[in-house]
Formats: structure tokens, sequence, C-alpha cells
């Protein structure tokens, strides 16, 4: 089956669905009820508007059956293969960046981030690259946490930073 | 007369050269910290409360408010030429500053923000300087009902922004009120939604991390699928003629200025709701009065213009209750509100009357304050554009840096980063099969205010919905409900009208 | 690459060298400070932690800036939760009020054992609570006295502005309730603040606010206090009866601003922060502020807090028991 636009379009409708029956279930832990004694419940709101969603993607859904929304009759590709690789690649490389941050420290995964996001997809040289790679973390960490004094995630690279607080203080 | 005197011996400290140099490194970091996604204002006056304690109060006023305006002027500047909002205030900026500097304008719409920002901030304190306790006693009127109805109101007149697909855009509305009532109920005191019990998703979900995932995120890889990775760098030049020819293209905008002026600092001063949902009010007004309500969306000038001026104005705005009533209106003048306990003020009723320097003193900064951000950010302009013509593939990845790290300030936890790539990443696939965001992020701003208003009401009222209804029990919220029902229903009738009996082409 | 390494090698020296200069006995923070409140801007932990950053800051009492960082979630429950899995870290703090003993009771799923999951440091301050109408009050003018205003609340249609449901004040108002035997509408609003602007915009005819949250209406003559809940009456509100002197000893509670660090960071750490703390609270400007905001000074630390924790921890088992 190819990903194309009126495929992902019923394949997104579904996932909605199921959502929104998540959502239902996990709001009809506390009271979905709204008694004038008790007054509203606190699953109250989330339930009954999940409900609503759910209704939403079933005529979503059933809009595609009798094919009458524009995307249900669009057999393109839903991304275009050309572009394929930039959409991918970005993604997993911000999540490489996120799970660095987390557990590496945000200043050293940035140099790696930036580092292999330039080199595929910028014609620079490597001496800019490296540079830039370098620089934009520095200039994070004088914005944040000299001025700012916001302390960004650090993970295990945490010792790094002493000495340079030791300056900054 | 004792007030204008009061007011120009504020003014005249502003002035003196050791208090405008704080004025003006004030302005230009306020303009830097709100122009980055995920900071605004609250982050420019943290930082200051404990330099309050090296320099005098009165220079740390000044500083303060400088800050204060600089960051409202900032906000703007990453909506429109990045697409993500710099600040919460400025979410509604984005729809059309975006598509403006797309076209080509970026200079008109850092022009209209600048002048909008201007206007709205001069209206704002003079309304403040005339009216102030009188106003305070409307603040003090506006109770939960009224809140509700101002809630409805503020969706009745978004009815129009979303798609032409209805169960499409229903669902963008219904998903955002859902994310707002994830974590902790205020009224039950029950935790909700908090799903796989991480216990990140007590705080909620902040609106910004949906606004910097949808427009940030997902914008980026939206722009990177449709160019391919080669968007072509607009080559703008830049003559202080476009300023002056861009200034022109304001002349249509004088509605847009008087809706964002007024009812920005209306809203600004009431103290549940602050300046967010006075831009988008703004914002939705303007839309549905203007007589081009069609090119809101696709780079109306009045449509930077309105929110633009409603935020600056609320933001005056919100001084009021802090200042008269010791609420905090915004995060932001909770801080402030923190400040001046620590000054040794107290917040309420007789602050007018028992520090009147201290009051006029930040209120004539206020004056001088709107000043010069308007002179730098206009003399900025040329720095601004230039991002426009750094290579995209170098943009790109500075901008997802921007989104990490704007994810991850305003709460500091790395929960927060991961639901934005999430929200990157759906709103980018939703966006493609024509599901509009903007109504999901205008519910998950308005969502928690509502709910909560409304559930406050009907306790009191034990269930009775009259209490938004009967003018014989809430004279103002009764007013302001059947206004916003008016607002509903037009445009449902058009829209219905339309899908019904479709236009033969 | 070749540059990277180099740095990086730089980098690793540098800290090697930092590290072994320390000496091993004394602690002095590395980094910044992470001063973490267990509630939203603008509410009474938050004016403390920032006056205490503050105080701090202009002082010296620090090598390294406390920063502070709000995490309302969950009443205060992902603060919690926050600080107990950072066990170990020695540069994190915690300001915490009496939510520190009601949010793990209220929610179980959090799994915190307050006596166990932090390190005691000090109490600096304790804030009481009052009893508060409005001057003309819709439904109490007239009421002066605390007797009067209960004889009115028997009628049971008052509505009472609160801070959240199982939050000290409505906790409060179940030990009134079954003290007194009378019954009140409760409405929560978001913070202090908020609570008090209810009762003076006529939507809420009580509040049981502490007294710093109403001083600017009280100083305008706008809201009246009908009891202090202390044994004796305050400085700050020279003409509020106490409850003692009105006969109902037990109507006394307090709201406690205290900081604890996560688990096990040494002795030496403890010792550190604590005298900070300690300079903190001798500080003149620090006293004046509080002793004019109506809070007292209550001073405790190491052994003596953990009683206290101890103490106050079954106290409020039994207030939640008894409300539920």
């Amino acid at each position: 089956m190819k990903l194309t636009t009126r495929n992902a379009e019923i394949f997104v409708a579904v996932i909605l669905a199921l959502c929104s029956i998540g959502l239902m279930i996990k709001a009809a832990q506390n009271s979905i009820t709204w008694t004038i004694e008790d007054n509203m419940g606190a699953g109250f709101m989330p339930f009954w508007l999940s409900l609503g969603m759910l209704i939403c993607t079933i005529i979503t859904i059933f809009k595609w059956v009798i094919r009458k929304s524009p995307q249900s009759n669009n057999n393109e590709p839903f991304i275009d293969p050309e572009a394929n690789k930039y959409v991918y690649v970005t993604i997993l490389s911000l999540i490489g960046l996120i799970l660095g941050t987390a557990y590496v420290g945000i200043y050293i995964s940035l140099i790696f981030f930036l580092f292999f996001y330039l080199k595929n997809f910028s014609e620079k040289s490597n001496l800019f690259i490296s540079v830039f790679s370098i620089a934009t973390p520095i200039v994070t960490f004088c914005f944040f946490e000299w001025l700012l004094k916001i302390t960004l995630p650090q993970g295990i690279s945490e010792p790094l930073f002493y000495p340079i607080y030791e300056l900054m203080y | 007369m004792e007030t204008f005197y009061l007011l120009m011996n504020g003014i005249g400290t502003a002035l003196v050269p050791f208090n405008l140099a704080l004025l003006i490194f004030g302005c230009l970091i306020g303009l830097f910290v709100g122009a980055m996604p995920g900071l605004g204002s609250v982050n420019g006056v943290a930082i200051l409360i404990p330099i309050t304690f090296i320099v005098p109060p009165t220079a740390a006023i000044i500083f303060l408010a400088a800050v204060y305006y600089g960051a409202m002027y900032g906000g703007a500047i990453s909506s429109i030429m990045l697409g993500i909002p710099g600040a919460s205030t400025a979410v509604a900026t984005v729809f059309d500053g975006r598509p403006l500097a797309q076209k080509g304008e970026a200079i008109t719409g850092l022009t209209a923000a600048a002048v909008g920002s201007f206007v709205g901030g001069t209206v704002s304190v003079i309304l403040f300087t005339l009216f102030a306790p009188p106003l305070a006693k409307v603040a003090l009127a506006f109770n939960a009902p009224e809140t509700f109805a101002l809630m409805v109101m503020a969706f009745a007149t978004f009815v129009g922004l979303g798609g032409d697909d209805i169960p499409k855009t229903c669902f963008s509305i219904l998903i955002g009120l859902v994310l707002s009532t994830i974590g902790l109920d205020l009224i039950s005191g029950k935790p909700r939604l908090i799903f796989f019990d991480i216990p990140g998703f007590l705080h909620g979900v902040n609106f910004l991390v949906l606004a910097i995932g949808i427009y940030g995120i997902g914008e980026m890889l939206w722009t990177l699928e449709t160019t391919k990775g080669a968007v072509k760098i607009s080559s703008i030049s830049f003559t202080f003629k476009d300023v002056v020819l861009s200034v022109k293209k304001l002349k249509g905008t004088m509605m847009a200025m008087t809706i964002g002026s007024f009812l920005g600092f209306f809203v600004g001063i009431l103290p549940a709701a602050g300046a967010t949902p006075a831009a988008l009010m703004a914002y939705g007004i303007t839309k549905q009065l203007s007589k081009n309500s069609a090119e809101f969306g696709k780079g109306a000038v009045a449509g930077v213009v309105a929110p633009e001026c409603a935020n600056n104005s609320a933001s005056t705005g919100s001084m009021l209750p802090m200042l008269t009533l010791g609420i905090p209106g915004s995060p932001t003048t909770a801080i402030l509100l923190g400040g001046m306990i620590l000054w040794g003020l107290t917040p309420g009723p007789l602050l007018f009357t028992q520090e009147p320097e201290f009051v006029w003193g930040l209120i004539g900064s206020l004056y001088i304050a709107n000043f010069f951000a308007l002179i730098l950010n206009v003399a900025l302009i040329p720095a601004f554009i230039m991002v426009l013509r750094v290579p995209f593939a170098i943009l790109a990845p500075v901008i997802f840096v921007l989104c990490v790290t704007g994810g991850y300030a305003p709460t500091q936890s790395i929960h927060d980063v991961w639901l934005m790539l999430l929200f990157g990443v759906a709103g980018y696939i939703l966006r493609k099969l024509d599901y509009p965001v903007a109504p999901a992020v205008l519910s998950i701003v308005l969502g928690p205010l509502a709910e909560k208003a409304m559930r406050q009401s009907l306790i009191i009222s034990d269930g009775s919905f009259n209490i938004f209804l009967d003018f014989t029990i809430k004279p103002i919220a009764a007013t302001i409900m059947y206004i916003a029902l008016i607002f509903l229903f037009l445009p449902l009738i058009n829209i219905l009208k339309n899908q019904l009996f479709p236009k033969k082409a | 690459m070749n540059l990277l390494k180099k740095v990086a090698i730089l980098f690793v020296s540098f800290s090697f060298v930092a590290v072994s200069t320390t000496s091993a006995k004394e602690f002095a923070p590395k980094k910044p400070i992470e001063l973490i409140i267990m509630a939203g801007q603008g509410g009474g932990a938050d004016e403390i932690a920032r006056l205490v950053q503050g105080v701090a800051e202009k002082n010296d009492f620090t090598s390294k800036p406390l920063i502070p960082i709000n995490k309302p979630g969950g009443s205060g429950g992902e603060a919690l939760q926050y600080v107990k899995a950072k066990s170990g870290d020695q540069h994190t703090i915690l300001i915490t009020l009496n939510s520190f003993f009601t949010t793990p009771q209220n929610q179980k799923e959090l799994d915190i054992n307050i006596l166990e999951d932090y390190t005691p440091l000090a109490r600096l301050l304790t804030d009481t609570f009052m009893v508060w109408i409005k001057k003309d009050g819709a439904k109490t003018s007239g009421i002066n006295t605390l007797d009067e205003f209960l004889a009115r609340a028997k009628q049971g249609d008052l509505v009472m502005g609160g801070t959240g449901k199982m939050s000290e004040d409505e906790l409060l108002l179940g030990m009134m309730r079954s003290m007194f035997g009378f019954d009140a509408k409760y409405v929560p609003y978001s913070g202090g603040g908020a609570v008090a602007k209810g009762l003076i915009g006529d939507e809420s005819d009580f509040t049981l606010n502490n007294p710093s949250e109403q001083m600017g209406f009280y100083q305008s003559g706008d809201s009246k206090a009908l009891v202090m809940m202390t044994p004796k009456r305050n400085p700050a509100f020279p003409e509020v009866p106490s409850s003692h002197e009105l006969g109902y000893p037990d109507l006394e509670y307090y709201m406690m601003r205290a900081f604890v660090a996560p688990a096990d960071i040494g002795a030496e750490a403890t010792k550190y922060y604590t005298g900070v703390l300690h300079d903190v609270y001798m500080n003149a400007e620090f006293q004046k502020f509080n002793i004019d905001d109506g809070k007292l000074l209550s001073w405790i630390e190491g052994y003596g807090l953990s009683d206290f924790f101890a103490v106050e921890y079954d106290k409020h088992t039994e207030i939640v028991a008894a409300f539920n």
C-alpha cells in the first residue's frame, strides 16, 4: 500500500479516532457526571469534549468512504518523494538532539546536531561548519546562563561547566 | 493637576542621563529576550529583580518598564520573520505577519508591528493616567460569570478562523480544549489525563509548547518539504524609503488600531485575562468587522496591527489590577508584584495615594520606554531583515535550536521539549490533511480560563445557567454573552449557507 | 574534528584542576543552585523564595546564584517528585508550604514519603490565617465579631473563596465546620490574590486569607479581619483578636515556610545550606519585611525540623481524614 494522500487521510483519521477513545477512557477515571450537589466532575469536560473529537473523526471517515473530501480523492504521494529525505532526517536528528540534551547535555549535543545538519544540507566548507557548530552553543550558553540565569540541561557533561561557573561568579 | 505634575516628574526622572542609559539598555535586552521563541518579558523581568537591590528603586523601575516594553515589541519580530510566536502574546501576530514576510513585505510587517505597538502602548498609558482609579472598580466588578462571557465572546470572534472542512475545524477546537484540561483540576483538586503517570503532565500542556511545536517545527518541516531544502533567499533591500512607504500602508488600519488599543486595554485590566486573549480577540473582532476580511490570514496589514496594538495595550492595562488590587494579570506582573513587595510597597487601593512617586514614576517610565522602544525597533529593522538573507540551510537548524531552548525555558522541563516535537510532527501531518491548526492554539489559551470561570460561576449559582443570561442577576455578564452570541451566529449562518447551497462557480 | 577534540581536552583538564582545588571537607556550590518553588508565580511561597534570593544575592551569602524555578503542577506534586528524583544532588533546594503535608496524602500515586525523601534544612517563617469579610458585604454588613459572623454563617448560604480544592483553607473550613457547625459553599480560585479580589468584588462572602494577601485591602478599609488563628495578637494587626482570647483555642493553624533539599546530600552540604538560610534569616531587611507583613519569625533546623514535619504530617492526616 502506497502512502498516498488518500491513504494518509484514513490512516490519520483512524489514529485520531483511537486517540479520542483513549482520551475518553483516561478521562473516565474521574467522575464524568454533572449533578447539582457534586458540581461538575473532574472528568466531565475532557470526556465529553473527547467524545466530540470522536464524532468529528467519524464524520471525516464517513466523508472519506463516500469520497466527499478533497483529500479522499487525492492519490498523489502524501510526502513529496524528493523531499522525503529532508523531512525524515530532520525529525530523526531532532529526536537525537533532544535525547542528547536529556542525557549528554544540550551544549555538547548542539555541536553534533549542527555539525551533522549543516554537513548534510548545506554546501558550506568544513571550517565554516565547525566554527558555526561550536560558536552557536557558546552564544547560547552566554545568553541563557549568563544573561538570563536559566540553566539548560547539562546531563553528564555538567562537570565540564564548573570551571566556567567559577569564572562567571 | 497634581497627577500631571507627578507624571511630569516621573518622565523627568526617566530622562536623567544615567536612567536614560539604563532605559535604552533595558529596551535592547527586552527586544532580544522578547524575540526569542519561548522567552518573554517574564524572563527579562525575572533577571532584573536581583539587580534592583544594586541600583536605586527609581532606576530599577525605569529599567523594568524598559525591559517590559522592549519584550512586548520584540515578540512580534520572530512572529513575523520566523513565523514562530516570540512570546505567547504575539501568537495572533503570526496569522498575518508570517504571510506578509513570505510575500516579501517583511518591512511592512515589522513597521506595522512597531507602529501598532506604539499606538497601543500610548493609548493605554494615557487611559491609565486619566482613569486608573475608576477603572480599578470595573476590574473589581468583573468576576467569574463576566470572565466566562468574555471567553465565549473570544471564541465567537474566531468562528471564521477555521478552514473549510467543518468536522476538521471542530476537531481542532476540541483537541485544543481537551489538551487544556490536562493537569490538576483546580475545582475538584484531582489530577486529570496524566498519561502513563508521567509527572510532567501535572503542570498541564503549556500553550507555548503547542505554539512553538506547530508554528516552529511543524512549519519548518512543511517548508523543507515544499522547497526541498532550497528556499529562495529573498533579496530584500532596505532603504529608509521603504519604511516611509510602509507607514503609508498603515493608513487603512485606523479601525484595527482603535479596536486593538481599547479592547486590549479593557481586557488587560481584567485580572484573569492578560495580553494573550486580548491580542486574539482584537484580531478576531477586527477581522469580523473589516471590509476585507477575506484578506486576513493571507497577509493583511490590519491583521498585524490589531494584535500588536492590543498586546501592548493589555500589558499596560494589566499593571492596573497589579497596582490597585495586588493581583497579577500575567506571569510578568506576578514577578513585578514580588519585586514591589520586596521594595516594601503594599499593592492595594491605597498605593496611588501612599506611594505616588512610585506609581507615577512607573507610568512616566512607560511613556518614555514606549517611545524608545519604537525608535530602537525601527532602527533595528535592517538587522532583522538580515535574518531573511541567511541561507535557509543555516537558518533551519538555528530555528530548531531556538525551538528546543524555547520549549525548555518556560517550565524548565525536558518533558515539554518532547511534547513540542510531538506537536510539531503531528501539526505538520494534520496541516497537510487540511486540519486547521490555529483553532487548537486558540482553544488551549482560552480553554482553561473559560472552564474555570464557568465552573466557579456554576458553583455560585447552584448549577443554574441563568447566571450568564439573566440581566437581573449579572447585567454585565448577560450583555457580553448576548453580544457573543450574535458574533457566534452571524458567521455560522454564512458558513452553513455556503455548505448547503454552494455557489455555482 | 581536530579542533573539537582539543577543546574537549582543554575542558576536561580545566575541570579536573577546579575540582581538585576545592577542599574535600568544606562544601561550596559548583554551579548555580536551583531554588524550586512548589507553587506558582506571585503566591506566598514565591514571594518568600524571591525575597530569600534577593537578600542572598545582595549580601553575597552564596558563591553561586540561586535560581528560582516555579513548579506549581499538581499542587506541588510535580516539584516534590522532581526533588525526590534528584536524590544526592547538592545544587537543588525546595521551598515548601503546607501542601508539603497535604499533597502526598491527596495524591497517593505520587509515592512520596516526606520524612525519607528529603533532607530538612530549616523553617524560617510561619504564616497564619485570618477570617476576612468585606466591609459592607452584601450578606455580612454590620458584622464585627467572630460570634456575629458564626451566627450569620449558620444560615448556610455564605460563599467562601479559597485557593483550591483540598488546599489549606478548605481543610481549615472543614475544621471550622465541625467546630462551629456551619456550612458554606467553597469556590476555588487560582491564588491568594484572586481570592482576596473575589471578596472585595462581592463574589464571595468570606475568605481565610493569609495576612499579607489582604494587606492592601485591609489598609484601605475595604476588608475586615474577625480573628487571627494564633494564641496571641500580631503586631501588624493590633486590633484583630486572637482565637485564644475569643475562647476558641482549637482554632489555631499555621502555614510554614521551610526549605528542604533532596535526600543524601551529605552533612557538609546540609550544613552549608542551613548556614546560608540562617544568614538570610538574621538579615535585618528580611526580618523587618516579614514582621511588617504579619508573619512570624520561627527558625528551626535539623532534628527539630524533622520532628516538626512528623508532627504536622500526622496532624494533617487527621484533618484530611476528618474532612473526607
